[in-house]
């Protein structure tokens, strides 16, 4: 079935633009010598999002860069804690790893626990996890921002299963991104991938349908708001999508309508065939590192 | 095996055994099905220190297998591993067991990732992994108590406590193991930079007087030293060939182990790997229908 989108959805959004613009960042960098090298300067990064939730992060720059670097916004994966980036920063990035509200080091104030963030407030788009969860990984962007060594032109983002469908709506939604690369995306076509899988954490949704069977419809308006399918049109910078066709966790079905639905003309699908959720991540990144260099660190292939 | 080593678990398993596990266990209706039921399970180890497990039992009158998932390298507790189909619930017991400062066994020691790794790793006796062990031993003796079980099928599966709960528990059947801590920990550290094991290059980093004191502690958790003990059929999964881990890397655990081992050399795949292993459980658990609990898009 085609991803609905909602008659109301950029006004939605707008809304809570706006919200989120009412409430200053607060950016704080604090170094962590225990995780800082020779080549890479690792910090605590924090700053503050809608609803006033302080978001954590790991932000780590290449010790030797020049005055300003380009960056990566790293976004996690829904069980995993979100990694210290020193990979990206020895490529020459300056790197931020998010852990949006609710994961580990973010979650004195909202902490629905996992499983039940997915479902947390799932009847209503004004309360949803996804709501908060999405504006703590566009803010990462104006932490970038707030940052003089980072070249405002030059900032990348990517991340693999939530952090592929993260991936999707910061692309979509904010403009100073100018490449991104998203694997195995979640997050998109939620309806179909209930039925198309029964593995978590899509099977939280089937859990709490089996409990509340005349929820359905509410649950399907509210997801219709969250659902990267439906912000896909709203990305214009280059983008690169990689899927496993036997994805067990994130059904490739539901990636690869979320691409058709892509409003980039720079945009490449990179499906894997005898892959599940790992999306090819061994042969495929080559592939983000030369995208990267290329839309970032203006190398050629 | 020295004589430290053995003296050193002996006294925890005794230090374990004086705190009674004291279970407590309550339906949970909303990730409970028609064929199968979950429940939240609360039970007290060492320190004394309560922690929280998912108990689900299938629908019948059993017995039935178990996999006993020990506890992961990670913040979040899975009630089965994600990718896992939910079906797989159907035909065995599963228990998955959050160790201290993992959540929802947060409180009052709340773990951080990256971090665990080195905590309290300056001495055998503070290192917390020595609880963390003593959780995981904890959960399988709270597993094979329950009725339901067939004690002549039980798989431990996870990582490197997987092979260390079966070596000192004795419960396990089976074993499905990746190791990734604590094997050769100090020398592989230094053959990579990605975390988990970077931690301990970072560790060493900003404490370098502590080196030594810190092999010793490792030394209390090298697989090689608990592998005489593991007599179950074990299952290695490996790296994939020409990686830190591969085959040929875990060539000492194999030969120590006392029971017998198939290795399992990753093929870079979720799919493919993670597709071996679900068989592999099920022939040695003597579950012919193996398709119909994989996932949709596995079939």
């Amino acid at each position: 079935m085609p991803v609905r989108k909602p008659d109301d959805f950029d006004a939605f959004w707008d809304g809570v633009l706006r919200q989120a613009a009412s409430v200053p960042l607060e950016p704080e960098l604090i170094p962590d010598p225990l995780r800082t090298s020779e080549d890479v300067e690792v910090f605590h990064a924090f700053y503050t999002s809608i609803d006033h939730v302080r978001v954590a992060a790991w932000y780590c720059r290449p010790a030797r860069r020049a005055e300003r670097a380009p960056a990566i916004v790293f976004l996690p994966g829904y069980q995993m804690d979100p990694p210290i980036p020193k990979e990206w920063a020895r490529k020459g990035y300056l790197a931020l790893s998010v852990a949006p509200r609710g994961k580990l080091r973010s979650m004195r104030q909202f902490n629905p626990g996992y499983p039940n963030l997915l479902t947390h407030n799932i009847v209503d788009r004004h309360s949803y996890t996804y709501r908060g969860f999405y504006v703590d990984t566009w803010r990462a962007i104006d932490l970038l921002l707030s940052r003089p060594e980072v070249d405002a032109t030059r900032i990348g983002v990517t991340g693999s299963s939530q952090g592929g469908g993260l991936t999707i709506t910061t692309a979509a939604m904010r403009r100073e991104v100018r490449a991104a690369a998203a694997g195995a995306p979640y997050l998109c076509g939620y309806m179909d991938a209930i039925e198309l899988t029964h593995t978590y954490p899509y099977e939280e949704i089937n859990d709490y349908l089996r409990l509340h069977p005349e929820s359905r419809r509410a649950v399907e308006t509210t997801v219709a708001y969250f659902d990267g399918t439906n912000f896909a049109d709203r990305i214009a910078c280059p983008i690169i999508v990689n899927i496993g066709l036997q994805d067990n966790v994130c059904p490739p079905e539901t990636g690869r309508e979320l691409f058709d639905r892509i409003g980039s003309k720079d945009k490449q699908l990179y499906p894997y065939d005898g892959h599940g959720h790992d999306a090819g991540r061994v042969k495929h990144n080559p592939v983000i590192d030369r995208f990267f260099a290329k839309h970032l660190l203006g190398q050629s292939a | 095996m020295t004589a430290t080593f053995r003296t050193y678990w002996q006294e925890t398993l005794e230090e374990l055994a004086r705190y009674p596990a004291s279970p407590e266990v309550d339906v949970l209706p909303l990730r409970s099905t028609p064929f199968a039921t979950l429940y939240g399970v609360r039970l007290t180890s060492l320190g004394p220190y309560r922690l929280f497990g998912y108990l689900s039992i299938p629908a019948g009158a059993g017995p039935f297998p178990a996999i006993y998932y020990a506890p992961k390298y990670q913040s979040v507790l899975e009630i089965i591993p994600q990718g896992t189909a939910n079906p797989q619930r159907s035909r065995y017991i599963t228990f998955s067991l959050a160790s201290r400062g993992q959540r929802n066994a947060d409180s009052p020691y709340a773990a951080m990732f990256p971090g665990l790794l080195t905590d309290g790793i300056d001495s055998p006796a503070s290192y917390v992994f020595r609880g963390i062990v003593a959780d995981s031993v904890r959960g399988l003796e709270f597993l094979t108590t329950r009725r339901e079980l067939d004690p002549a099928r039980v798989v431990v599966a996870g990582n490197d406590l997987a092979l260390i709960t079966a070596a000192l528990a004795k419960r396990a059947t089976h074993v499905v193991a990746t190791p990734a801590l604590f094997y050769k920990t100090a020398e592989l550290a230094l053959k990579t930079s990605a975390y988990p094991l970077e931690e301990i290059n970072d560790y060493f980093r900003l404490h370098p007087a502590r080196a030594a004191a810190v092999r010793d502690t490792l030394a209390y958790y090298d697989l090689r030293a608990f592998a005489p003990d593991v007599s179950a059929t074990t299952l290695l999964m490996a790296g994939a060939r020409g990686s830190t881990l591969d085959g040929a890397a875990l060539g000492e655990l194999v030969a120590a182990t006392k029971g017998a081992v198939t290795v399992y050399e990753s093929e870079q795949s979720s799919y493919k790997d993670g597709l071996y292993a679900e068989q592999w459980m099920a022939s040695q658990c003597g579950i012919t229908d193996v398709r119909s609990i994989l996932p949709e898009h596995w079939r």
